[in-house]
């Protein structure tokens, strides 16, 4: 199992032994200029992975010289393991280079499908969640794990439809996901606020069903509410029903790294880091 | 001659997890029609392309299903139809790809207006759906979609695009540095006729029909701007350390770089360029006019940063 500790930073009690980074920001190329030239005390980033594969160029500079002075965990949308489409593996042999190049903390995507055959939507779409789909994305998620030689961590998505053929709910198939695969979770409160409203149920039950010595990373954001549903847009700050289930998840937890996704109308730096610093307020200053 | 560089020092914009959203200029799609799919039970390979052939169906055009076969594998909620869930779906794809454009063409998008260049996005969506795992190079076909396209001036819309893109390469090539005349000065004097130069990897000459380039610049300058006419302009694109210079060439710094490019020893590049300006030469005792025109474009070429290497 690969892992990198830099000198400071908390092993914690999830399963993996991943460090607990404490709170990070989303890496967004508007803030580069105020991240070097002011290096600004900040935890740890979370970068997109795919904003820099296939480029030789400025990207990769950037983040070469902010991966010397920052913890970097990378976090994708293109892995589309829930594709019934062959596995990418050109693309993970380009995830692990990056990965290896940046010394990334763990590697994460999303529990989806970003298209089929042969056509990328860049979007992630959802997932029925049936027995053949769990089957399918646990294999998969067990060769994404041989292949990079590390947990790989799924986020639960923000999702607009369910299918009329699933026969569990989606924190059942997301835990049974992680136990079968044997693979970390990245749990977005924000996804798991937005996807309750849009389907009608307690966001406290997706909680409790969830294993949660194999989370490890909260994401939160923003969203946009339109009445009828909610689409995860990661614009504005967070609403406070978000940051509590930021708390409600921490007290179930044993300490797991926060990580803020702002990526619509992003504001300065400064006003980004307070809003994600403000999660000290639901899960204590000792995180 | 000056050189300029673009306004956007930092990079191009992040392909996030978001959901995207826009203010689409179309009408409404239409959600109900004829359903052209028969649905029993699917698997998960079958579910997966139904999903993306709606979803991917420009959204000016009717849905492929209608609602009574989309809720046959998709639930409805309180709040919305089944169909109006997928379209979710259907609007963020397309949302997300015209940002991309966007992103990679924001002056050609400001030349033909925003609704003609959404227009033009999804036409392009259509024909040139993204099939790897990253957007870097989703843009690359907007030149030669330009040139088929019904805009009002395609020829300088097509070098506008190629302008832009060519910027998006620069962005993502190898970065390198440029040499200066500090190195050029360790070069023994003996040794300069058989120099070869290595132009700047990222280096792009752009021979084009309209004058694009002045157009983008007088849009980053926020200076008024018409659509112009034709007037052939050759333009260098490329990168050093992390700004991207554009640099409008005259036929001889083309012919220089060009001949070194190919891999030329000096002495040969600057024998091309000075029989470029001898064919032009119409009276006696234009010799040393020439001489000096010859060494002002090589100073020109360095000063400007086009190469990375000198081999000896």
């Amino acid at each position: 199992m690969r892992r990198v500790v830099l000198s400071g930073e908390k092993l914690m009690a999830n399963r993996f032994q991943l460090p607990n980074l404490g709170i990070g920001l989303g890496l967004r190329t508007t803030h580069y200029s105020t991240i070097l030239e002011q290096k600004p005390a900040v935890d740890w980033f979370e970068i997109l992975s795919e904003n820099y594969l296939r480029t030789q160029g400025r990207p990769l500079d950037f983040l070469d010289r902010i991966a010397e002075s920052y913890p970097i965990a990378m976090h994708g949308v293109s892995l589309s393991i829930g594709s019934t489409d062959p596995l990418d593996r050109q693309y993970l042999s380009e995830l692990k280079a990056l990965r290896d190049r940046c010394r990334a903390r763990w590697v994460s995507d999303h529990l989806c499908w970003t298209g089929v055959a042969g056509k990328n939507t860049h979007d992630l779409l959802p997932m029925p969640y049936t027995e053949e789909a769990l089957a399918h994305v646990a294999d998969r998620v067990r060769a994404v794990q041989d292949f990079l030689g590390a947990p790989l961590a799924l986020e639960n998505p923000s999702s607009y439809a369910q299918f009329t053929d699933d026969s569990m709910p989606e924190w059942e198939f997301f835990g049974r996901l992680a136990e079968d695969a044997d693979c970390a979770l990245l749990l977005d409160v924000n996804n798991v606020y937005v996807s309750s409203k849009n389907h009608g149920f307690d966001p406290l039950s997706y909680m409790n069903a969830i294993p949660f010595d194999r989370v490890v990373q909260f994401h939160v954001a923003g969203h946009t509410d339109h009445g009828t549903h909610i689409i995860d847009s990661h614009i504005g700050p967070v609403i406070d029903p978000v940051w509590q289930l930021l708390g409600a998840a921490h007290q179930r937890s044993a300490g797991v790294p926060v990580l803020l996704e702002w990526d619509a109308e992003i504001p300065s730096f400064e006003v980004t880091h307070a809003e994600a610093l403000r999660a000290r307020e639901f899960i204590g200053v000792d995180a | 001659m000056n050189r300029e560089a673009t306004a956007d020092a930092l990079g191009l914009h992040e392909r996030a997890s978001a959901t995207p959203e826009r203010a689409d200029t179309l009408s409404e799609a239409a959600l109900g029609s004829a359903p052209a799919w028969t649905l029993g039970k699917l698997g998960l390979r079958a579910q997966q392309e139904w999903f993306l052939a709606i979803i991917s169906t420009p959204q000016a055009e009717p849905a492929p299903v209608n609602e009574h076969s989309a809720s046959r594998l998709i639930k409805p909620s309180a709040t919305l139809s089944s169909l109006e869930r997928i379209d979710i779906y259907r609007r963020g794809y397309h949302a997300r790809l015209i940002d991309c454009l966007l992103d990679d063409y924001p002056v050609l998008a400001h030349a033909l207006g925003e609704a003609a260049f959404e227009a033009l996005c999804r036409r392009y969506i259509a024909q040139h759906p993204s099939s790897g795992p990253s957007l870097n190079y989703f843009g690359r076909h907007m030149g030669d979609l330009c040139r088929s396209e019904p805009l009002p001036e395609p020829g300088f819309a097509a070098d506008l695009a190629r302008l832009e893109w060519a910027i998006v390469l620069a962005i993502h090539a190898p970065t390198s540095e440029a040499i200066g005349f500090e190195d050029l000065s360790q070069v023994p004097s003996e040794r300069w006729p058989g120099a070869r130069f290595r132009v700047n990897p990222s280096l792009e000459i752009l021979h084009l029909d309209y004058p694009a380039n002045a157009y983008l610049q007088a849009y980053r300058r926020g200076e008024p701007m018409e659509l112009p006419g034709a007037r052939p302009t050759s333009v260098a694109v490329y990168r050093t350390g992390r700004s991207v210079w554009r640099l409008e060439l005259e036929p001889t710094l083309v012919t220089l770089v060009e001949s070194l490019a190919k891999g030329a020893t000096l002495e040969a590049g600057l024998a091309e360029v000075q029989a470029l300006l001898a064919r032009g030469a119409e009276q006696d005792g234009a010799e040393q006019e020439i001489a000096r025109k010859v060494a002002h474009c090589f100073q020109h070429s360095v000063s400007s940063g086009l190469f990375s290497e000198i081999s000896l």
